[in-house]
Parts: C-alpha cells; structure tokens; sequence
C-alpha cells in the first residue's frame, strides 16, 4: 500500500496546472525533436535546460522527461514514411514499417506504432513504480562480465538480422564492425583510424550512418527505380480504400510482441550504457525469431514494428531506475537529466526518493500522463503526417535531403560526420540495390564497441582470465538463463519436429 | 577605480548611440564580445561560461554585449581552433575544460594550449579515489598497503584523461602497480564499481556525491589542493604526502597576441567576478575546487599540467 | 553488361576500403597490448581480414557467376545528379554557410526534377530553408554552419 501512497502523492503533484502545462510542452517538443532526423533526445533536453534554470525542479523535471520520452513517439513517424530514423532507437522500426507503409498500411503502422509506444512506455512506468528497488539492485551487480554476456546474446540476434544471403549479410556485419573500431581505443588511448583528425577522436556516431544507409539509400533508389515521375503519393502509398485504423487482427497477432518488447526493452534500459537502440534492435530479432512466420519480416510484418517501439519506449523508463535510485545515468538523455539535478540544486543517489518524495513520484506520476497525452497527439497528429507523404515525389525527395543533411550536421556541428552520412547514402542504395543487410551493418555498429570494450575491460580486471564469468554471481547467472533458452528452443524445436514430419 | 568612475560616461554614451564614438575607440573594451564555448548545450563547459556570463551582466562589468556561441566539434577542436584563429583580436574569449589539454595530444591541431593568450584559471575538475562500501580498505594507507601486495583494478573514464594520471601518479609516488580499467561512460564505471568487479575508481566528486552520502560509497583522497566543503574531511593526497600538481583547468582565454590591455582588463574583471556570490555557490554546487591563478600564472600551469599528461601517456604508450 | 559491371565495381570499392582497413590495423596497430592482452589491433585485425577474404571471395564469384543479368534502371541518372548534388550541398556548408547552401540547393535539385514549375520551385527553396533556419538556429538553437564570409544568419 505503500506504492500506492507515493503514487497518490505523485498524482497529487502532476495534476496541478502548472505542471500539466509543463508536461504538455515537454511531449510537444518531444514528438517534433524526434521527428527531426540526427535531432535526438539528448540534444532537444541540452537545450532546453537553461530555461529551466529559474523552475522549480519537479515541473523543470516532468517537462524534460517528457521531452525524452516523447522523441521515442515521434522518432518513428518519419521511420515509417521516409525509411529515414528521427532518431537512433527508431532505426528497427524502419525495417517493418517502411514496408507497410509502402503496402499503404501507412495508416494502421502509425497508430500501432503510437499503441506500442504507449504499452512500451506504459508498462515501463508500472515496473518503475513497483519494482524500482529491485531493479535497482540489477543495476548494482552489473559489472563489465556480465555487460559482455548482455551484449554477447545482442550479437548472437544478427544471425537472424542477416537474412537470405549470408554471405553479404556478413559483408554488412563487418562493415559496421569496422566502422565500430574508429576513433580512440578505449584501453590504452591509442587513436585507431582516425587520420590524427580532432573530429574522428569521438569515433564514428551512428546517427550519420543510419541516416544515410537508411534515408538517403531508400531515396536513391527510390529514384533510381523512376518514382519521382509518378504524380502524386509518391514513394508511399495511403489508399483511401485502404481503413485508416488497424484490423482487430493487428492487434491479435501483435499481442505477445507488445509485452515481450517491453519487458525486454525495460530490463535493457535499466542497465547503463546499453539504452534504446540496443533494446530496439534486440527486440526485433526476438521477434523474427519467435515469429511462426519470420520469412515475411522485413517485408511488412506488424510484430517486426511493434516489438522494437515498444522497446525503445519501454528502455526510456527502464533508464529512469538507475537514474532515480541510484544517481547514475544509463544513456546520454539520461546523463544531461542527471546534469540538470545538480543545477537545480537536488543530490541525485540512492537517497533522492527518501529525500524528495515529490520530485521523484512527481515524476513517475507524470510519465503516465504523459503517455496518454503521447497516444492522444500520436494518433491525432497522423493525418497531418500524411499530408506530407502525399507531396510529389520529385519535390519530396530533395526535402529530405536537405533536412536529412543538416540534422545530422547539427547533431555535433561537425562536416566530417556530414560527408560520411553522405558517403553512407551511396553505400546504402548499392545496399540496397544488391540485397545486403543494413540493418546487420546498424546493430554490428552499435554492438560491436560495447562488445570489444566490455571483453576487454573484463580481461583486464580478471588478469587475463576466463573463469571471471563463473565467478561471479550475477554472470553466472546470466550463462545459465541462456543456456537454458537455448536449450529449451533445441528440445522445443526436436520435440516439434516429432509432431509434424515436413 | 578613478579611470573607471571616468570610463563610464563614454560606455554609456556607447550604448545609447549605439556606435563607438572615436574618443572610446582606443579603450578597451568598446564593442561586442563573442563567446566561444567548444561544446554542446548543457554540458559542463558551456554551464560554466553561461553562468560567468551571467555574472558580467548582472554586475554589469563588461560594458557591450556578450553574444555566447555553442561551436562544439572535435572534442573542442573546433570551438578553440576558431577562437585561435582570431589572433590579435581582444573580442573574443573561450572558457576551457580537460579537452583543452587532452585533444591537442591526441590529434593535429594547429593550436596548443600555451598558444592562447591566458587570462585566468578560475576553478579545477580534480578527482576522488573511490571504493565500494563492501571494500574493506578505509584509508589511503590501507589501499596503498593492500595494492603493494596485489596489484588492484582501478576504473577510470577514458585512457587519456586525469582519471588515468591521478592513480599513475599515485602508483609511482607510492610504489605499487595497478591494472587501469578504462570505461567509456560514468554510468558504467559506477555500476561496475557497485557491482564490486573493481577494486577502486576515480570520480569527479559531483557525480557521487549522492552515493558517498548514502554510503554506498568512501571517499580515500581528493586530488584538488583543497576539498571542497561538501565532502567533509576527506584528505588531500598532498595532505597524505602525494603531491599531484595536476588539475583540469576551468579558466579563460583570449586569442594570441592580443594586446596587454586587454589581457589586464580581463585580469581585473575576473578578479572582481570571482568576490561574487554567485560565483561562489557554483563552484559549491559543482563540488568544483576553487583554484585562481592569473595570466602567466596561468600559463605555466597550463604547461606544467600538459607536461604531466605527455609524460605519462607517452610511457603508457597511448600516445608517440 | 552493365549490371554486373556495376555490382563489381560497388564491390571493388568495398574490397579498397577493406583493405586499406586491413592493411592499416597490421601495420600500426599492434595485436596484443603491453600487458600482452587483447591490444586495440586485435580486433581490427581479425575484422579486416575476414572482411577482405569475403570481398574478394565475392568479387571472384559474383563476376562470372550465374547472377540473372540485371539491366541498369533507366532513371540511374535522375539517382546520380542529386547525390552529385547532394555532394556539392555538404560541399557548400561550410563555404557560403547554412542558409545560403539550402537555398542553392533546393533550387538546384528542383530544377532538375521538377522542370518547368517556375513559381512553385523559388517558393519551395525560399520558404523551406527559412523554415529550416527558423526551427535549427532560432527554437533549437543548434549550430548552422557558417560560411567563410559573416553574415548576419
């Protein structure tokens, strides 16, 4: 009962006006700094901090919260319609919902999107409000090991990432390997790859290459295949005929999708340093995986778009845990909220919630306002969206360049990132046009540093030794929950061959 | 002050005509400052010359207007290479941070942080050594001791960094060997230090400060030249009998060859920021050390501190 | 012809890169670490090599290969001149500045696609880069580039 004291106490500090009003503004500039392509979460939050300097904390809070977690929204709507990501943790959600919406299911993508993004968020802030001291004490037994194990079950998902052909498919993985291994070597500082140049020290970002793998190389070949010579409609098509809402069988087939992408994506937010993209990725290839029918992924199956939203939604509460109870930020929207408690004058630890009940269930109350205000301006807002993909294509298509282009510059200001999006674009259409995987290319660039970092940081406190992984607890723990998956989906998998011989 | 009380009619006049009038050309400052800050939005630089900025106005102390421009890129690179790029003109002004000794060891830039005329270090980003509260070493001694018969694992933020030189230099004051562990992010580093897998880490006392109160946490040492009030009585290492020397520097520069005036003018205008409140309360809410040192002072800091870092990075191989 | 002249030259491009990847993790960056760990080329090594092996493996089979012989589109051109365009924006970022760039370019590409729409194309380039300009630098108060010479936007 005592879950429900806070909450009320929260609830209490959420519905007043001014920080309703708070929260409103926060998901506006949310859903509009998602959509904006390179524009992400931590950027529009940065900004947005010194207007916050004379607030009092908990509106100043629920208004930049709402900022994080609305961009999750709004990231996808472009994901969608233009194949191009608003921001990193929507690039899954390309890889399905590009295809439907080409099938002219625009209309039902986009709502299903803003439903699980709604379940994702929502299921987040549940486990939050009930579980966030047991969560916490995940976080606290997270060392380098078992972050390598994590990573390590990511990794295994790009076998089904690959796709038909293994071969480019491999191709693709490696390349994003490559391009994972540029900038500053972690372990010893030496710069590898960088042309001693100032702005490859960071390492390549992967917002440039998203953007351009996915975005410019869907919109090359879009021209290379004649579309800006059809009238209007263009590259997507939103039939009339076709209903606008989804089919009670969307919702049927999506059901299991919707709660295993939250409670995975949940439980990756919660660790640091894994956040959003990592959790959408991952859950895609559950979803193949898990899917009777993973041959139509990639090709418009609502699972493949489902999963990933409500992961990335569900990864954004789950990275407000370590945040709250422990002081410690999990991503880089969480590290400039972490920036913010400090300016207002508050100590974020493990003493915050004792200390400042209000702020704290202040905040975790207005996260499910916010979410419904989220679902209600989603779906709202769709037909105004779609207005934009009925402009014609060949008027269409060099806007999207150039918003394309310099969101990514603004992301750091940088030239340098500006011409390898550019560089990536091309890559991207002969991608494309000769069936590689970018999507293997995007999750090898994500994991492959944590994977090489993490190894190496566990190798270096264990003396060079394997047995660290059995040694530890919560490693050991992780070894034996997959092996058990794994061994269960091989029984599981002979014993169905026993019933239907093919 | 009496060339001050004088000043102020012109600066007026300045301001309500809009233009310089010729009389004021000579003097400096007359016109429109621009700030440079070499980071993103939100970041600890760009608070730092936000809130200076702030200060001036409300003091009224620069007599123009401050435009403050956010030119990130390169890890400052860019911010720095502009303001360099300026040489000889006393209307722009960058605030530095760690990177300002660290990019230019790591990549090609045409500038070196002895190159900028220095006005002054306001403020140091010095380190905490930190263990986990199910650590059973209590005191600097007891570490030393303990690390003497096993080399310990020692988490940092990057391998080019104070993180990294605190505890090297600890290591060869002390005579021990440790495995430095090198962690991309602070939210990785502490959980790992939480989940117990290293043996000790290195922090800037802000982002702990909530765990050494929960006593999740001890603090062992404090590299600064003093601890700042919040952390209680935790020790210097030099109070110990190690002396570090090197800080990150929090100052102000100006382009080279600027003239001395204007370099003087900066002095004395940092002088008087320094006596603020204001000032005061950001250095406290930022756990920063408060360490002023002005113009060649300055300087020679600068150099002292990047010698350090070379040294050591160029033993540890991280740079030729 | 031209198909599978075109995929082995993509390819080609990919083996070049590669192995300048490769060739630069063997030649300065070392495989095991002073401590005689995994050192940063370790990594980088093991990539680049599979990743040359697989490039030239694919160039050797796909080029005389039994790939169903695929007809360039005819529309490549329309596909090439706005990268090419493209290009020159990124290019012109940084010389004549933000604003100036996406004015040039919109007006450019609309030219080139939608020909003969006077009126519609100056708006089009007019209004959407001030759009851009308003949203980027005014409410995000993110960094534009800037051109070599000051101007006031």
């Amino acid at each position: 009962m005592e879950v429900l004291n806070h909450l009320l106490l929260g609830l209490s500090v959420a519905l007043t006006p001014i920080n309703l009003a708070y929260l409103f503004a926060g998901v506006m500039i949310g859903m509009i700094v998602g959509i904006i392509p390179g524009f992400g979460p931590a950027a529009g939050i940065a900004i947005l901090l010194p207007i916050t300097f004379g607030m009092e904390p908990t509106g100043a809070v629920i208004m930049l919260a709402a900022i994080y977690y609305g961009s999750m929204y709004g990231g996808t709507i472009t994901s969608i319609l233009l194949n191009t990501p608003g921001e990193s943790s929507t690039v899954a959600s390309t890889f399905d919902g590009y295809p439907l919406a080409q099938q002219g299911r625009a209309g039902p993508a986009l709502v299903m999107q803003a439903v699980a993004s709604f379940v994702g968020g929502t299921i987040g802030v549940i486990l939050i409000t009930v579980l966030a001291p047991l969560f916490s004490q995940v976080t606290r037994s997270f060392g380098p090991p078992e972050f390598f194990l994590l990573v390590m079950m990511g990794l295994a998902t790009l076998i089904v990432m690959i796709g038909g052909n293994w071969r480019y498919g491999l191709i693709s993985a490696l390349i994003g390997f490559a391009l994972g291994t540029v900038g500053v070597d972690l372990e010893t500082g030496q710069t590898r790859f960088t042309f001693k140049s100032a702005e490859m020290i960071g390492g390549i970002d992967f917002i440039p290459i998203a953007i351009g793998v996915f975005g410019l190389g869907e919109l090359y070949y879009a021209l290379y295949v004649g579309l800006h010579l059809k009238g209007s409609g263009g590259i997507v098509r939103y039939d009339k005929e076709q209903r606008f809402w989804p089919t009670a069988r969307d919702f049927i087939e999506t059901k299991f999708s919707l709660v295993r992408g939250s409670l995975l994506g949940f439980a990756i937010g919660v660790i640091p340093g894994a956040g959003a993209t990592v959790a959408s990725l991952m859950a895609y290839s559950v979803e193949k995986s898990a899917s009777p029918t993973p041959e139509k992924f990639g090709k418009g199956a609502m699972a493949g778009l489902v999963g990933p939203e409500a992961a990335n939604n569900a990864a954004s509460s789950g990275a407000m845990v370590p945040l709250l109870t422990l002081g410690i930020p999990g991503s880089a929207s969480t590290a400039v909220l972490l920036a913010a408690f400090v300016l207002w004058g508050l100590t974020p630890g493990p003493l915050l919630m004792a200390q400042k009940p209000e702020f704290a269930w202040g905040l975790i109350a207005s996260m499910y306002l916010g979410n419904v205000a989220l679902l209600a301006l989603n779906i709202f807002a769709i037909p105004l969206f779609v207005l934009m993909i009925k402009l014609p294509y060949r008027i269409l298509a060099p806007a999207v360049i150039l918003v394309c282009t310099i969101g990514t510059y603004s992301v750091s200001g940088s030239i340098v990132e500006t011409w390898l999006m550019f560089a990536a674009g091309l890559v991207g259409f002969f991608m494309r046009l000769y069936g590689f995987s970018p999507a293997a290319l995007v999750l090898a660039l994500v994991l492959g540093p944590l994977a090489e970092q993490s190894l190496r940081q566990t190798l270096t406190i264990s003396g060079g030794s394997f047995g660290i992984f059995v040694d530890r607890p919560m490693s050991l723990s992780i070894l034996i929950f997959t092996a058990a998956i794994v061994g269960g989906g091989l029984l599981m998998r002979r014993a169905g061959r026993g019933f239907k011989p093919q | 002050m009496i060339s001050k009380i004088l000043m102020f009619p012109a600066f007026v006049a300045a301001l309500v005509l809009g233009s310089v009038p010729a009389s004021a050309q000579d003097k400096y400052p007359s016109k429109r400052l621009d700030w440079t800050i070499s980071f993103g939005p939100g970041g600890g630089n760009d608070i730092m010359s936000r809130n200076l900025i702030s200060i001036l106005e409300k003091y009224k102390l620069y007599p123009g207007t401050i435009v403050a421009e956010n030119r990130p890129g390169g890890s400052g690179a860019k911010g720095w290479g502009y303001v360099f790029s300026q040489t000889g003109n006393p209307y722009h002004i960058s605030s530095t941070s760690g990177s300002f000794i660290t990019t230019p060891l790591q990549a090609n830039t045409p500038w070196q942080p002895a190159s900028f005329t220095p006005v002054a270090l306001l403020a140091s980003d010095d380190m905490l050594l930190l263990v986990s509260k199910d650590s059973k070493i209590r005191t600097l001694q007891e570490f030393i001791a303990a690390a003497k018969a096993k080399p310990p694992a020692i988490g940092g933020i990057g391998a080019v960094n104070i993180d990294f030189i605190v505890p090297k230099l600890l290591s060869e004051k002390a005579g021990f060997t440790f495995n430095y562990v090198s962690f991309n992010k602070q939210g990785e580093l502490i959980t790992a230090l939480l989940s117990n897998a290293l043996d000790a880490g290195m922090s800037n006392p802000g982002e702990v400060m909530g765990l050494l109160q929960s006593g999740d946490m001890r603090a062992l040492a404090f590299s600064g030249k003093s601890t700042p009030k919040a952390l209680g009585n935790v020790p210097t290492f030099a109070e110990l009998g190690y002396e570090m020397g090197v800080s990150l520097p929090r100052g102000l520069v100006l382009p080279p060859g600027v003239p001395k005036e204007a370099q003087q003018w900066w002095i004395e205008t940092v002088k008087k920021v320094v006596q603020t409140p204001e000032w005061k309360e950001y250095i406290d809410k930022q756990l920063l050390t408060e360490n002023v040192l002005y113009g060649e002072d300055f300087r020679t800091f600068l150099n002292k501190t990047q010698g350090a870092f070379a040294d050591i990075l160029r033993k540890s191989g991280a740079i030729k | 012809m031209g198909g599978r002249l075109l995929r082995a030259g993509f390819l080609l491009a990919l083996l070049f890169g590669a192995s300048w990847y490769a060739w630069t993790a063997f030649t300065e960056l070392s495989y095991l670490s002073s401590a005689g760990r995994l050192g940063p080329g370790f990594f980088p090594r093991v990539i680049g090599a599979s990743l040359v092996a697989l490039l030239a493996y694919s160039v050797f089979v796909d080029l005389q290969g039994d790939w169903p012989e695929s007809a360039i589109s005819p529309y490549w051109r329309t596909a090439a001149v706005l990268a090419l365009l493209c290009a020159v924006f990124v290019g012109l970022l940084d010389l004549v500045g933000g604003v100036l760039a996406m004015v040039a370019f919109m007006a450019g590409s609309l030219w080139f696609l939608n020909r003969g729409r006077t009126l519609q194309n100056a708006l089009v380039a007019i209004l959407l880069p001030l759009a851009m300009y308003l949203v980027f630098s005014v409410w995000l108060k993110a960094t534009l580039p800037r051109g070599l010479i000051p101007l006031p936007f």
